[in-house]
């Protein structure tokens, strides 16, 4: 028995692009860019004549918000339908099943999970290929192991379809949480999952694997690199995965040295070479945010009011012309002094007690969150959450090792500056 | 300790009181003393003012001298870690930048002003001030020290490494996190962007979900669809029916017509068999019969005229019956007309060729005629013949001239080389016949003469240089230094032993035993050195005499060597002298043959060497030019035998040629090319003498032809036109037969006749043939007519009949038997018809207008209650038609905006806008918060940080103060303590109870406070930088048990660093002379300030 499918997941269709300007030529190109990265998986299943296609939650950035999203997965489903090719589909936290009442009209070769398990059959000229089994989320906030209801009701290749995080990724919500040993234990093959926006793969204990695809489309800054989605053949037993990139445009994250740069010429020469390096591929475009490190003989030039700003919109207008375009989603200074780090801590004195305190403050979570509050930050923590801002939800431990080397640099700034 | 900073010498310009005054400071406890107004506080101003800056104007601190306007201030001498400074600070009375500083390194040149913060341990001024360099009245205020943000900070910056910048951090970060964000500002940047993410939010819900009301509006779009097609199909309804009902309205009237129609009609007899038309069918019927009978009467008359025609055109004809063999005749002989014409003009052309063609002949000069010429052998086979021959001819005539070439050269070559051989043997007979490798023998030979002359002479040299070297060895021989004798006798020891001895038994005698003893050990000892440097000088001695024994024997040894060497040299030089010998000889010249004879005979010997290698090339020159001589003979013999072969085969083929012409009638001799060229104008010739015979016979064939047409056309013309034959009588044509072959002029023009009579002849026979064929065709055209006349007569006379027929046929239909019943009876079927017509008429009218037939209009008249019914059924109808088509508009109208609305959803702009917005917004927030977050916790960090540092550091300071303060209270108070928590406040305790600072009496306090500043001072010097403590008259409450305590505590602290105190109180000079201070002594300002160092 010899079969393909595609596992996509988290497209986050219609995406609003964020650091890509309001007005400009390549807004439209990223706009645009969830949209082409669906239509290419669906090219992708026609080629490769897949019997399914399997869709791991958040299709949509926010599922009340966007017409088109809506239009564009049920044309594009419908290309797959008139192909003979079927669709399953679950929700996740971003596009919860709470509220919709199916009026989407999509196509009947597209199988949506319920909020309750279900199982479904892939059948090709009387005999079945394989078994699907899903569960959507009925809303936002899902805490429960959901895969702790799937099981494996036969024999035969059996897949789960979910959108949950496992062992607890960091970065991402922590909705569904499962673990590699919960989900070997339910017996099935192939667990198709979504939520965490890198590719992954994990084999399970029990010969399993569980794949994150990873979102087709990179969307900011964080989500560098290709994208896309993951083509499964299936033979007798074995199993075949190919990453299969369909994202339009490509975010870089590009580090730009000062250490050696006397001029601004120099270093817009060196900022070009990298970019140009980078961004290569015949893509719809590019985006790349530009860290400086190192420290130079522009690092004082640079440390003016106004300079980065001022560099930042000149490399921007810059690159925005080049071929393939390349957007400049912002220009950062990330350069420090050049603390020795070691010899603080042994030389003792303040800065060392300063660490220290980071440290033991580190270790308490208890005296974190008091100080936390102390300080009002959980107040700004729950105003900006209001409005849909998560990053002071929980004050982060990595925050106070931040914290501490500001401090740890702010007392050595005049020698740095002397 | 940490290495400081000392005051050496104090200088001041001007300053207060002062002017010029300089102190001589160092390390260790320093007082100064002095009264009142000395200027003790104003030296501690001056202190502080070099060091960190002068007060500002105005304050009484700041000690501008009042009389002038000169700059005030003065100099330091400093000693520190990283040598000496010299520190001068001046200041302008006026002036915005008044001050000025200089710091001159141990060099004496301008360094960094940094190298004086480092020197003071980057202390700050107020530090400084409160705890370094303090009065009486600052002594007691230590709430300054306890201030948060004051010199607490400091005090804790100052003590603590790496964290000077505490204070400036803290502040920095502080302002930072403000300008980010403040909990209930709207200007930081948070704060806006926070409003600004709020007011698109606010946009975004009112906007509301999207989707959702798409969605609904869709399915209301659906279901206006389906409304729209309800009403339809009712509007579709309702318009049938109120067509229906239109159109029964507007039958109406034709509905009653037709009623009153059909009732006339009832009335009428029926007439539907009347034939239609009848009284006009019967009119036209009568009107054909009276047609018929007048056509019948003209082609009676027709007919009799055609027939006398035809019996006029049965006349007989004379042509009739010959058509054929005359128009056979006429056409034979049209053929060859132009054959005939051309006849003569061929003849005379053919005997101008033949006249030609025959002179050629004779030109050609073959002595033969026409006949013969074709009877020669000209073929294709003999002409290669004659042709090869040729072609071999001018081969051999080539090679003839080729080979003779060849001979002529040969014979040239052999010549040169002869010329060239006698030369050469002529001057090899000039050169003297000697062979190169004798010569160089003898070169040879001269050359080793002259080495064997130059070896001579070295070995001379060198004997003699032997020689001399011999006679300078055996030269003056130094002589042994003499002195065999000894310098001092041996004898001379036991001498001096016994007088030794003697003295000593004298002095026994004399002096007793001890004199007797050490008179004895003296002499002993005396004698014993005596030995010494006798056996010295001796030892001495031997040493030289062994040095001049060697040097004796080496030199004969050098001289044995010399010798030995001389005798090789003498060997050799024999040798050398054989070799000159043997090469003289070799040379041919006598061994005592000069230099001068030698070079003459190598010169000559070169010259023979030259002649000697010239000879040696010629003879091989020789041999070459012998052998070349002998191949030229050889190539001359073979050229000679080529071109007599040549020749015999030349001869033969003329022969032969000359065969082949005479066979042929050719004038023998004839060179080949012009035989062949006379052969090619004899082929041509004979071709054209047999295309002439040919046209000859051609033309006779042509003349036999054209005798026998005319001939038979002359028959036959005689026959049918006899005017023609009459005018061919004249024809010469037998007569031509005879004269053929040989044209002349009369015959010609006979002949020209002779055909134009034939043409008249053949145009007249053409006439008569014309006229018979119109005749004919005429005839044939009245039979045709005659016959078609009879057929349409025939056929006229049958339509009369029927006519006749019919019309009785149609009265019997009309029903009547007469014409007058007929007529009577048409006019009552007209009006039936039209009757009938009208009926059905309105019957179409009715079924067009209703689509019912009129029973079914009438029926359904009937059921809508007549007219009446009708029409109040029609207006109710059209009133329902016209609200459903407003409804349908209305939703129409309706869809149309939902799918406006619809569509503009799909391509949203502005949702899309602000969503982008918002997710800029959360990204900036985002990005600020943790910022903002970032800093505030740094800011935390710092602030606990210090709190931990302090109590982890303060035991130190607190300790050492309560050491202090235990000391100055004679252990009156044991401890001094900061309670934990945010209340910076200092406590005492004698170990039962505790007391704060307030509740001590005002010296304890003092003491206390001086107790804590000590230990500050201390800590700093061990952790920082030891700076000097400057205290100015601090003591003056401390009973005098307390005072010398505190001078003990200072005196100890002076031993690491430096100590200046002032006093005015002589007590406390004492006592701190008694701890050993160096005092200085102000006087008082009247007294010019001078000092006296006690």
């Amino acid at each position: 028995m010899h079969f393909k499918f595609v596992h996509a997941a988290d497209l986050h269709l219609d995406t609003p692009f964020r650091g890509v300007a309001a007005q400009g030529p390549l807004l439209g190109r990223f706009q645009e860019s969830t949209f082409r990265a669906l239509s290419r998986i669906v090219d992708l299943c026609l080629r490769e004549r897949v019997a399914f296609l399997l869709l791991a939650g958040d299709l949509f950035e926010v599922k009340d918000r966007s017409v088109r999203a809506r239009l564009v997965l049920r044309r594009e489903l419908g290309r797959l339908h008139d192909a003979g090719i079927e669709s399953f589909i679950v929700h996740g936290n971003h596009d919860p099943l709470s509220g919709d009442t199916g009026t989407l009209g999509l196509p009947s070769s597209v199988k949506v999970f319920g909020p309750d398990w279900e199982e479904a059959e892939v059948r090709r000229e009387g005999r079945r290929l394989c078994r699907v089994q899903g569960i959507s989320y009925p809303d936002v906030e899902v805490r429960d192991d959901l895969s702790a209801r799937f099981r494996r009701t036969g024999d035969g290749f059996s897949v789960g379809l979910l959108h949950a995080n496992l062992g607890g990724a960091e970065g991402h919500a922590n909705y569904a949480p499962c673990t590699p040993a919960g989900l070997g234990s339910r017996g099935l093959d192939y667990w198709a999952l979504g939520h965490v926006h890198t590719r992954s793969e994990l084999m399970l204990p029990g010969g399993g694997v569980a794949v994150y695809p990873g979102n087709p489309q990179g969307r900011h800054a964080l989500e560098t690199g290709e994208r896309g989605c993951v083509l499964v053949e299936v033979e007798d037993g074995g199993m075949r995965r190919r990453f299969v990139p369909v994202d339009t445009v490509r975010w870089h994250r590009l580090e730009v040295s000062l250490t050696g740069v006397a001029t601004l010429d120099a270093l817009l020469g060196a900022v070009g070479e990298v970019v140009d390096v980078a961004c290569a591929r015949e893509l719809d475009g590019h985006a790349v945010r530009l860290v400086l490190t190192g420290r130079g003989p522009l690092h004082r030039e640079l440390a003016r009011p106004g300079a980065l700003v001022q560099l930042e919109a000149d490399l921007r207008a810059r690159l925005a012309q080049g071929h393939p375009p390349v957007l400049l989603e912002s220009l950062r200074d990330g350069s420090r002094p050049e603390l020795d780090w070691e010899a603080l801590q042994a030389e003792g004195g303040f800065a060392r007690t300063l660490l220290e305190e980071a440290r033991s403050l580190k270790e308490d979570p208890v005296a974190l969150a008091r100080l936390w509050e102390q300080e009002a930050l959980g107040s700004l923590g729950q105003r900006l959450k209001r409005l849909g801002v998560d990053v002071l939800e929980v004050p982060r431990m990595e925050w106070v090792s931040r914290a501490s080397l500001l401090g740890v640099e702010a007392l050595h700034e005049e020698e740095e500056g002397a | 300790m940490k290495p400081g900073l000392r005051i050496d010498t104090l200088r001041v310009r001007r300053f207060g009181h002062f002017s010029d005054l300089t102190l001589e400071l160092g390390p260790g406890l320093h007082l100064l003393y002095g009264p009142n107004e000395a200027g003790k506080s104003t030296l501690l101003a001056f202190l502080r003012a070099v060091l960190f800056g002068f007060e500002k104007r105005g304050s009484p601190e700041r000690y501008a001298p009042p009389e002038d306007d000169a700059p005030f201030g003065g100099e330091l001498r400093l000693s520190t870690g990283m040598g000496p400074l010299l520190v001068r600070r001046m200041a302008a009375p006026k002036g915005r930048k008044s001050e000025t500083l200089t710091v001159l390194g141990p060099n004496g040149d301008a360094v960094s002003e940094e190298r004086l913060k480092d020197a003071r341990g980057h202390v700050t001024r107020e530090l400084f001030f409160d705890v370094f360099a303090f009065r009486l009245e600052e002594l007691a205020g230590f709430e300054q020290l306890t201030e948060e943000r004051g010199a607490s900070e400091a005090l804790v910056a100052a003590s603590m490494r790496g964290a000077r910048r505490l204070p400036e951090a803290m502040s920095s970060l502080r302002k930072n996190a403000e300008q980010l964000y403040k909990p209930n500002g709207s200007n930081p940047e948070l704060n806006v962007k926070l409003r600004e993410l709020e007011e698109v939010q606010a946009q975004l819900r009112e906007v509301g979900n999207r989707p959702a009301l798409y969605f609904s509006k869709r399915e209301r779009l659906e279901s206006l669809g389906v409304e729209l097609g309800g009403l339809d199909s009712r509007l579709r309804e309702d318009g049938l029916e109120l067509e229906r009902l239109a159109r029964l309205e507007s039958a109406l009237g034709d509905v009653s017509s037709l009623a009153t129609t059909r009732a006339e009609l009832e009335s009428l007899p029926s007439l539907k068999t009347f034939p239609e038309g009848g009284e006009a069918r019967l009119e036209d019927a009568l009107q054909r019969s009276r047609t018929h009978r007048g056509n019948v009467a003209r082609l009676a008359e027709q007919l009799s005229f055609t027939e006398a025609e035809l019996e006029r055109l049965s006349a007989p004809s004379p042509v009739r019956g010959r058509e054929e063999a005359l128009r056979a005749a006429v056409a034979a002989y049209s053929e060859r007309s132009e054959l005939v014409r051309a006849l003569p003009a061929r003849r005379a052309a053919l005997g101008m060729k033949r006249r030609q063609v025959e002179s050629a002949l004779e030109e050609l000069g073959l002595g033969v005629d026409g006949p013969g010429l074709v009877a020669l052998d000209l073929s294709a086979g003999a002409r290669a013949g004659l042709e090869a021959l040729s072609s071999r001819l001018d081969v051999e005539e080539t090679g003839r001239r080729e080979v003779g070439g060849a001979l002529a050269r040969a014979r040239s070559e052999r010549e040169r080389v002869e010329g060239v051989l006698a030369r050469t043997e002529l001057e090899l007979a000039e050169l003297p016949d000697v062979r190169p490798a004798q010569v160089r023998q003898q070169q040879a030979g001269l050359a080793r003469m002259r080495v064997a002359r130059a070896d001579l002479e070295r070995l001379g040299e060198q004997k003699m240089e032997a020689r001399r070297r011999i006679d300078g060895l055996r030269g003056p021989v130094t002589e042994l230094p003499s002195s065999s004798s000894p310098v001092i006798p041996v004898w001379l020891v036991p001498v001096a032993a016994a007088v030794a001895v003697t003295l000593a038994v004298a002095a026994w005698l004399l002096g007793g035993t001890v004199v007797g003893v050490l008179g004895l050990v003296g002499g002993l000892v005396l004698t014993g050195l005596l030995e010494f440097a006798r056996r010295k000088v001796e030892s001495a001695r031997d040493a030289e005499r062994g040095a001049w024994e060697a040097q004796q024997q080496s030199r004969k040894q050098e001289e044995e060597r010399l010798r030995v060497e001389l005798a090789g040299y003498v060997a050799r030089e024999e040798l050398a002298r054989r070799e000159l010998l043997a090469s003289a000889t070799e040379a041919g010249l006598s061994p005592a043959a000069t230099s001068s004879d030698m070079a003459a005979r190598e010169s000559a010997l070169a010259e023979a060497l030259e002649q000697a290698g010239r000879r040696e090339s010629l003879s091989r020159e020789r041999d070459t030019l012998r052998s070349t001589h002998d191949l030229a003979l050889r190539d001359e013999r073979q050229a000679d035998e080529l071109l007599r072969g040549h020749e015999a085969r030349h001869a033969s083929l003329s022969t032969e040629l000359t065969a082949c012409l005479s066979a042929r009638c050719f004038p023998v001799g004839l060179p080949a090319q012009a035989a062949l060229a006379l052969w090619r104008d004899a082929s041509a010739l004979r071709q054209r003498w047999q295309d002439l015979v040919a046209d000859e016979a051609a033309l006779s064939a042509d003349e036999a032809a054209c005798a026998d047409v005319v001939s038979r056309l002359r028959a036959l013309a005689t026959d049918v036109a006899p005017g023609a034959t009459r005018l061919s009588e004249d024809s010469n044509l037998p007569r031509m037969e005879h004269e053929r072959g040989s044209a002349n002029a009369s015959s010609k023009e006979s002949s020209t006749a002779s055909s134009e009579s034939m043409d008249l002849v053949v145009m007249r026979v053409n006439a008569a043939l014309e006229t018979a064929r119109e005749q004919e065709t005429e005839r044939r055209a009245a039979e045709e007519r005659r016959r078609e006349l009879r057929e349409e007569k025939a056929r006229l006379d049958e339509l009369c009949r029927t006519e006749e027929a019919s019309l009785s046929a149609l009265l019997a239909e009309g029903g009547g038997g007469d014409e007058e019943t007929f007529r009577r009876r048409a006019v009552q079927a007209h009006r039936y018809a039209e009757l009938t017509h009208r009926a059905r008429e309105l019957a179409h009218r009715i079924e067009a207008r209703t689509g019912l037939s009129d029973t079914e209009a009438r029926e359904a008249l009937r059921a809508l209650g007549g007219e009446e019914g009708l029409r109040t059924v029609l207006s109710q109808v059209r009133a329902r038609h016209a609200e459903a088509q407003e409804k349908s508009k209305e939703v129409l109208t309706e869809q149309g905006a939902t799918r406006n609305q619809l569509e503009q959803w799909e391509n949203d702009d502005l949702l899309a806008r602000l969503r982008i917005q918002e997710e800029t917004l959360r990204a900036k927030v985002a990005e600020l918060a943790t910022r903002y977050a970032e800093d505030k916790l740094a800011l935390a960090l710092l602030g606990r940080a210090r709190r931990r540092f302090e109590e982890e550091q303060q035991p130190r300071v607190v300790q050492l103060a309560s050491e202090h303060f235990a000391l100055l209270t004679e252990g009156r108070y044991r401890r001094v303590f900061i309670p934990a928590g945010d209340e910076r406040e200092l406590r005492v305790s004698d170990g039962e109870r505790d007391w704060s600072a307030a509740q001590l009496s005002r010296g304890t306090r003092e003491q206390l406070y001086l107790a804590f500043r000590l230990a500050v001072v201390r800590d700093f010097g061990e952790t920082r930088s030891a700076l000097p403590l400057i205290v100015d008259d601090v003591l003056v409450n401390f009973d005098p048990g307390r005072a010398r305590s505190a001078i003990q505590l200072l005196a100890q602290l002076a031993e690491h660093q430096q100590v200046i105190a002032f006093t005015c109180h002589p007590w406390l000079r004492e006592l701190f002379e008694a701890e050993g201070a160096q005092t200085q002594t102000l006087e008082s300002r009247d007294s010019a300030a001078t000092l006296r160092a006690v």
